[in-house]
Order: C-alpha cells, then structure tokens, then sequence
C-alpha cells in the first residue's frame, strides 16, 4: 500500500516537471503550429545557468534558487535570438522547413554547450533546502509539492493572460488567421517574439525545478526530456495550457506506475502506445477541440 | 529482361571485388610505433573522449621524452577520432586512422561501437587496444584483438564477493537494460550472489539515459534489501544514488568502473556506505598511479579523470611493452609480444591470456566526505 | 511514347555501368592509396543512406506526410535479416544467394511492420502524424532491447559481413529504379493526387486509405533493405543507435535534397553521410558547423537544394547532341 501512495507522489512529481516543459512547448505550438524541438535545449540552458550561478548566490548570501532570475535572462535571451535568426526567416516556408530547423537548432545548442562547458555532468547545488514529511509510510519531499504548486500557478496565470488581456487575445487571433490578424493591427512579429519569450522564460523555471529533483546537468539532458513533454503535450492537446499540465501529469504516473506494476524494461513502449491510442479515438488530444478541416 | 541484366552484372562485380586482394604495405624497420586512438569525444559520453585524449596526450609525451628504445606516434595529427557512440562513426573513425597506416589502433571505450571495429581490425590483421570494450565477445573475433579493462563477468562477481564478505544477505540490482555493460555486470553479479547465499530480493530495470529512479528505488527499499548494485556509468550515479537513499535506504550501494569520475559534490552525506570496483584507485600508494593522479589533476584538474582516462593511459605503455617484447614496432612484432603479456601499469599488474583479455586485480574504493577513499584489492583468482 | 522511355532507361542503365565502373576502378587500382577502405566505407554508408532517403522521400515528397520514425523500420530490416542469416549461417547456402535472402527478410519484416503501423496511424495528418512514427520508432527500439532473439538490450554481434560497397551499389540502384517506377506509376500519380487534394481525390473515388497504407508499406520496405545492408555491413548492432536523432537525420538529408525530388534525396545522402566525415579534423566543432549548414539551407533553399527537379542523363545527352547540331 505504502508502495503505491508513495509511487503516486513520485509519478506526480515527475509528472510535474513534465507539465512545466510540456507548458512551453504549447504555448509555442499554440501561437506558432511549429514543434520547437530546440526547447529541451532552452532548458539544458537554463540548467547550465542554474548550475553555475546558483553557487554565486549562496556566495553574496542570497538563496539558491535566486539563480533562476538569471535563468529566466539567458533563456529569453537565447530563445529571441533563435527565433529572430533561425526561425524567422523560415517561417513562411512550410512546417517541415521549420521543423528542420528546430532540429537544427537543437543541434547547435547542444554541441555549443559541449563547446562551452565540456562533456563531464555537472551536478547543481540543492536549490531548495525543504523538508520531508511521511504520510502513511510515504515519503513526501516538500519540493515535490512546490513543483506541482508551481506548475499550476503557471498553468492558471497563463490561461488567464491568455484569455483576458489584450495580449494575450492577440495571441490566440495570430493561429487562426495570420493576415486577418494583421489586417486588425497586430503586429504578428512582436507576438511571436512574445511567445518566444514567454516560452524561454517557463524553461527557465522547468529547469529550477528539474534541477530541484534531478540535480544534474549534461549537454543533451534536453533532448529526450523535451520529447517526452511534447508528447505529453500533444497527449493533452497541444495549443490547451491545461492540456499539457494533464498530459504532463498523465505521462508522469503512467512511467512511474508502469516501471513498479507492470513491466519496467517496457515503460517507454507503454506511454507511447497510450498516446497513440489517445490520438486514434481523440486525434486533437484529451482536452483538444476538434476542428473540421476547410475545404 | 533488365533485372537479369543486373543481376548478371552484380555477380560479374562480385566475383572482380572478391578477386581482387587486398594491398600489402611494406612494413618500415624503426622505433616508432604508430598509434590510432578512438573514443567518444562528442555527444553525451564525450567526457570519455576527454579524458582519453588528455591521459593519451600525457603517455606519449612522458614516453617520447623518457630513454625508452621505442617511441609513440599518435596519427590523426595527435588526436583522438571521434566514434560519438555510435557503430557507423566508429567503422569511419577506425578507416579513416587505417589510411594513415598505424601499426596499432587503440579504442574504443564501448562495446557496441568497438565490436564492429574488432570485425575489421580481423579482417585486416590490425592490433586493435580495447580499452572499454566489456563485452565477453570483443577478444573472441580474432587473435589481434586484446582488452586492457575487465570483462563484465568479473566485476559482478567481485561486488558479489564483496556484499558476502561485508555480510550483507539481501541484494536487489538495478541496471540498465540497454547497454552491454550494464547487463554482463548483473547477470554475473546475480549468478555469484546467489551461488554465494545471498537473496536477490529485486531486480528493477532502467536505461543509461533515465534520470528518474524513484519507482525503482521505492521497490529496493520494499524488498527489504540491505545492498543494491547499481551497474552503470557515471553521468547517472549522483541521481541514482540521492534518489535510492531519499527512498529511506540505509545499506550499501555499489557500482562498478563506470562509477569512477562521478561527481560527487553536494551529496557528501549520500555518498556515504558507497563501493564501487575499479582497476586502480587514485589513493593508491603504488607510485605509478600517485604519479599519475598528480600530474594528471595538475594538467588537466580532475573533471575528466576517470577510469576511462587510466586504461588509455595504460594502453599507450602496453604498446611499448609489447614492442620491446616482440622485438619490433610493426604490427606482427606488437601482437606476438602483446599475446600473453604480463604488464605492470596505472590499472594494476595484468597479464593478457590468451584469449587477450586482462586478469588484473579489482580494487574496491569507498568515498569518505566524497572523496574516492581505498577500501581494499582483491587478487586475481588463479 | 513507350520506346522512349524504354531508350531512357537503357541511357541511363549504360550511365550507371560507367558510374560504376569508374568507382571501381578508383577503388580497385589504389588511387587512393591507403585511404582506399575509408572512402569505400563512405560509400557504403551512403548507398543504404540513398535507400533509406529515397523510400522517406516516397511519403516526404509523393504522400505529403512526414515520418520522423523511418530508423524504426531500418532495425525491423536489420534484426530480420540478421536473425535470418545467423539461422542460415554454416547451412551451406552461397552467399549471393544468404545476402539477397537477408535483403528480402529486412523488407518483408520491415514492410508487414509498414502495415501495422500504417493502418492505424495514417487517418492523422501533418505533426500528429509525426509524433505518432516517432512513438511508433521508440516502440520498435524499446522491444527490440526486451527480446532476447535481438540480443536482450545487448549488442547483437557476429552477423556474417555480407554487404560490401560494390553489392550495397547495385541494390541500392535496384531500389532507387524501382522507387522510381512506383512514383512514375498510375498508382504514384494517384498518391499525389492525394497529396495535392486529398479531400477532391476522396470525392472522386479514390480509396485514400489504402493508397496511402500502400505508400506507407512500400517506403518501409525499402527502409528494410537499407536496414539489412546495415546490419550485414556493420556485423554489430545494438537498438539504441536506431534511436530519434537516426530518424531525424534522413529527414533532414530528404529536406535538404529537395522534397519529391529523386535526384535530391540520392545527392542529399550522399552529401551528409559525407560531410561529418570531411569534417572530422574538427572533431568537436563538427556537428556545430553541421547544424549552421542546415539552418543555412532552410533559410535559403527552403523547398531544398534540388527543390522537385529530376537529374536526367537523356536530358543532358539530347542538349548536348543538340548543341552539337546548331554548330
């Protein structure tokens, strides 16, 4: 029983830090319909920052987690120059283009990072000094709670934007039609910016939080990582903030339950067939809306 | 009509490509033995990569520059080609040193990408160095080919040696299902503990890229294991390690050389009851590794120094050896005095048998405020 | 009509044999000296890496859809024929005769895989579509390291070395010849129907389903063969090289190419199996200038290098005949 409470907390906290990346890559697709697969990597970049300047907070006395305002610099930072230099000038030229050059992109940073920083793993300081609590036999680590409680407070803070402010309705008017958007004022570059920005910024946080739990940084932690949160956000359906918070969380108990229930060595097979099945019934994804195709 | 045309036409080239013999190259009579080194030096083992070139860097200067009869030239322009890990760069990176005719190819550091390369270098009667190619098969391919790290049976069984000897009766492992290494060290490790009385309360599967061990962990803790051995390399041992013990384990974790680097800082206290096997360790008092670690941290800070680092390092003065045992710097001379050698280095006193893997000593290391601390070597068993 | 494209096929078949003979004897005479084996094993990686572009530029270019799990059906190829030859191994058979059976083997698994995969999945389109081959490839990798008869997670090594560069470059031509007359066919000319408007070729009758599960099953079947020259020429495999970055790559060699362009995805294999081989002595600044080259691309050559243009020798041949008769 204990083992069940206790792999329950473990998939919703991994789950959690899923969803906190996942929430970046809708917010993209979203505004965007591209799949910016270079966003594992904003959140290698931001682990790397995390790693070497959450030391120097501890230095002038201020708490580690400090670290993540200059996280949330550089993410935005190197998330507009990749947008303004790579992504821009394709952006008229067809998904696959842009998919091509997300990959790219991905590439790039990686192996800049292997440039810059070395192929040893660096392991990040403890960025949260939390304590644990036992409920039922179960170890609840306070940091897991944060992590869910961040996630959320994102997920509601971002839909809120989302449907209230003025921004944030011009967001959502650039996917549908992007030349009736201009015709109406909006200047369709800043938005995206905007997103991109938005978008680097909550990697920025994703990778406080996955540095909290797995304190560990190596140059292709993003890859993998950011494919298993864009499932999970295609799982919730993509472009729905809510949606990537559930597939995220979804994706995270189904891993953990999966490697104590049923078949360890399978788990990676299992999440992807559940998406699969997900997408046959529901192609849109769980909370997607279905639109009907123009003919 | 045109599928008979080509087919006749592609059993004409056939039998031309098999006619046609392979060129023999005139063997030069010198004091240079030309090396070729591969590893990985980019994608996510690069760190190997790393230390491999820097520990090589270091052996041949130190050689070049000592009265040793014969000397050591790295082809490539010195440097270490680049296999990232994956089978096809390394048949590229072993051709592409083959062009610069070496008399030796030393590499690679993984089973997977060295054994198409042990496929070649029989083909082309090449002496091909692995270094930490674990896997049973690698030596078993051809006669030229020798392994100076341990074989993957031998280090599960040490570590199982050791739990029975430190009186701990309930192990449960944790492995990668997707490396080589990882599974040899478990199934031997399974095989000794239960031979040896000890219960193998859970067996929890992982891949070298998971960084979330939790349900894993939570399933030692629940088995009630006091050991768990954990095979795998050094990028995921600090997650591992901080996960297993937040799941509340207080007995000991134990790895193998692929523990060796993994950084430790932060998780001091976790690192506590720790072991891993190695072939050296770098508190050793033995004054070829002293000389080593110093000159080695001095160079290059510690950041790369790993096992991989030492068995590169290793395999440059093997070479040497084996030249002055065969008499020769050409391949023929290296191989016959490689076979069956006896070598005194930085991972221990080896002896090559005759299948060309190493019988070496095992160290066990322990940590101590998270550093690499000497526990104690097991002899080779006769 | 029918005598011409007969003639052009024979232009191009006597094209070929000089293509081939001239490697050949560049191979054979030592021209390249020492560096003989590493060019021809360029050449080798690049003859299944134009068999596995092409048949993704079959559902890239034709279908319209995009795969980013074609390494997927490389390993079904490679395991198949792998296992197969190791059973036939010491049988006695030739080994002409134990290659092309590999080649079949690694086409038939990859191919029935095709099917499986295709049924289900090809009712989504565009990036749904994607993910879902992208799931399907990491499937496919997960179970090939849970079964034992793969090697259990373990490399699978001692497949007996069948492929060499000269027999990788005829059935790489075979392949490629074939592809080609599918596209050619009444049933390409369908698909593309279906690429262009899949909404009016419904309408008009077109069982859009079944051409595109056809389409689906063709390409993966080539993706076998190219997986099987792998597995015969590499003689060690192990799942986890068939991982997404494998996938990704043969997109990016299609879309670099030229999307729907035969000449493009055979020129854009080639270039890239050949560029982080011109640039090892960068060692570590390879992949970086590698990932600069392709953003390069995609900002100026967007439809790819060759766009939908088809290299033809007959073309050339005429022009320059016909340049020969103004004079």
């Amino acid at each position: 029983m204990s083992i069940l409470i206790q792999s329950i907390i473990n998939g919703l906290n991994q789950g959690a830090i899923y969803a906190l990346i996942a929430l970046g890559y809708t917010m993209v697709y979203g505004i965007l319909r591209m799949i910016n697969f270079a966003h594992g990597d904003f959140i290698m970049v931001g682990a790397y920052t995390m790693f070497y300047t959450a030391p120097l907070m501890v230095s002038y006395g201020m708490p580690p987690w400090m670290a993540v305002l200059l996280a949330i610099v550089v993410c935005t930072v190197v998330g507009v120059l990749v947008e303004r230099i790579a992504y821009k000038p394709v952006r008229n030229s067809g998904s696959i283009s842009a998919l091509i050059t997300a990959l790219a992109m991905s590439v790039f940073l990686e192996n800049l990072a292997m440039v810059l920083f070395g192929g040893n793993p660096k392991t990040v300081v403890k960025i949260f000094d939390l304590p644990m609590i036992e409920i039922f036999g179960a170890k609840i680590q306070m940091k897991y709670l944060l992590t869910l409680g961040i996630g959320i407070a994102i997920m509601v803070i971002l839909t809120l934007f989302v449907q209230t402010t003025k921004l944030g309705k011009a967001m959502r008017a650039v996917p549908q039609d992007r030349e009736a958007a201009t015709i109406v004022g909006i200047n369709v570059d800043k938005i995206i910016t905007i997103t991109f920005a938005i978008g680097s910024a909550l990697a920025a946080v994703a990778a406080m939080m996955y540095c909290s739990t797995y304190p560990r940084c190596t140059t292709d932690m993003g890859s993998m990582m950011g494919i298993k949160a864009f499932i999970a956000a295609v799982l919730g359906g993509i472009g729905v903030i809510p949606g990537a918070m559930l597939g995220g969380l979804i994706i995270g108990l189904i891993e953990i339950l999966v490697k104590v229930y049923v078949a360890p060595g399978w788990y990676e097979a299992i999440t992807y067939s559940i998406l699969i099945v997900v997408l046959l019934i529901k192609p849109s994804g769980i909370l997607g809306k279905n639109v009907g195709e123009k003919v | 009509m045109k599928k008979k045309v080509i087919s006749a036409t592609l059993a004409i080239a056939m039998t031309a490509s098999m006619a046609a013999g392979t060129t023999v190259f005139a063997e030069e009579e010198d004091y240079v033995i030309k090396v070729g080194a591969v590893c990985a030096m980019t994608g996510g083992s690069a760190v190997y990569g790393e230390g491999a070139q820097n520990a090589i860097d270091m052996a041949v200067e130190e050689i070049n520059a000592s009265d040793s009869e014969y000397k050591i030239e790295i082809v490539n322009g010195g440097k270490v080609a680049d296999d990232a890990k994956d089978a096809k760069q390394a048949v590229n990176a072993y051709n592409s040193l083959k062009a610069e005719a070496p008399e030796a190819i030393v590499g690679s550091f993984f089973s997977a990408v060295t054994l198409p390369m042990a496929e070649l270098a029989a083909e082309d009667d090449m002496l091909l160095l692995a270094t930490g190619a674990t896997n049973s098969q690698v030596t078993e391919i051809g006669p030229t080919i020798f392994r100076n790290c341990f074989i993957d049976p031998y280090q599960g069984k040490m570590a199982a040696q050791f739990a029975n000897e430190q009186g701990f009766t309930t192990a449960a492992v944790i492995y990668a299902k997707d490396d080589d290494y990882s599974n040899g060290l478990k199934d031997a490790f399974i095989e000794s503990a239960e031979a040896l009385g000890i219960e193998v309360a859970y067996v929890g599967e992982c891949t070298t890229t998971d960084t979330d061990f939790t349900a894993q962990a939570t399933q030692a803790v629940g088995s009630g294991a006091d050991f768990v051995f954990y095979p795998c390399f050094l990028d995921t041992v600090p997650l591992l390690v901080q996960q297993v013990r937040d799941a509340g384990f207080e007995g000991a974790i134990m790895g193998g050389d692929g523990w060796d680097g993994a950084d430790t800082s932060g998780l001091e206290d976790y690192f506590v009851d720790c072991y891993f096997t190695n072939h050296y360790s770098s508190e050793d008092t033995a004054p070829a590794v002293q000389e080593f670690v110093t000159k080695y941290t001095e160079k290059y800070g510690d950041e790369s120094l790993n096992a991989c680092a030492a068995l590169y390092y290793d395999a440059m003065y093997m070479l040497v050896e084996a030249a002055k045992n065969g008499g020769g710097s050409d391949t023929a001379s290296l191989v016959s005095g490689m076979t069956e050698m006896k070598f005194s280095g930085v991972a221990g006193d080896i002896y090559l048998d005759e299948k060309g893997d190493a019988i070496k000593p095992v160290v066990v290391n322990t940590y101590e405020d998270g550093k690499i601390k000497w526990l104690q070597t097991i002899a080779p068993e006769a | 009509m029918p005598k011409k494209i007969k003639i052009n096929y024979v232009i191009n078949f006597i094209g070929l044999l000089l293509l081939f003979a001239a490697l050949y004897a560049l191979f054979e005479t030592g021209i390249f000296g020492t560096r003989t084996d590493y060019f021809k094993g360029i050449a080798t990686t690049a003859c299944y890496t134009i068999i596995m572009v092409t048949s993704l530029n079959l559902l890239v270019g034709i279908m319209g859809e995009f795969s980013l799990g074609h390494a997927g059906f490389m390993s079904v190829g490679a395991y198949a024929s792998a296992i197969l030859t190791n059973a036939l191994a010491e049988k006695g058979v030739p080994t002409f005769l134990l290659f092309l059976l590999a080649l079949l083997a690694g086409g038939i698994a990859a191919g029935i895989t095709g099917v499986l995969v295709g049924i289900p999945t090809l009712k989504l389109r565009g990036d749904y579509l994607a993910i879902v081959t992208v799931a399907f490839a990491e499937i496919i990798r997960v179970a090939f390291t849970n079964f034992e008869i793969t090697g259990g997670g373990r490399t699978m090594s001692g497949i007996t070395k069948l492929s060499n560069f000269y027999w990788a470059f005829w059935v790489m031509v075979v392949c490629v010849t074939i592809m080609y007359m599918f596209i050619r066919s009444r049933f390409g000319r369908t698909v593309k129907a279906i690429r262009e408007d899949y909404i009016a070729a419904a309408a008009s009758g077109v069982n859009v389903t079944f051409y595109k599960v056809m389409t689906f099953t063709v390409s993966a079947f080539f993706a076998g063969v190219a997986g099987a020259i792998y597995a015969h020429y590499m003689t060690a495999m192990i799942p986890t090289s068939f991982n997404f970055m494998y996938s990704a790559e043969f997109l990016t060699e299609v879309i670099i190419g030229g999307t729907g362009s035969m000449t493009g995805s055979i020129i854009g294999a080639t270039f890239l199996s050949a560029l982080p081989e011109a640039m090892r002595a960068f060692a570590k600044y390879r992949m970086l200038g590698y990932s600069v080259v392709l953003v390069l691309i995609m900002i100026f050559r967007p439809g790819g290098i060759f766009g939908r243009w088809e290299f033809s020798l007959s073309k050339v041949l005429r022009r320059i005949a016909g340049k020969g008769d103004k004079e």
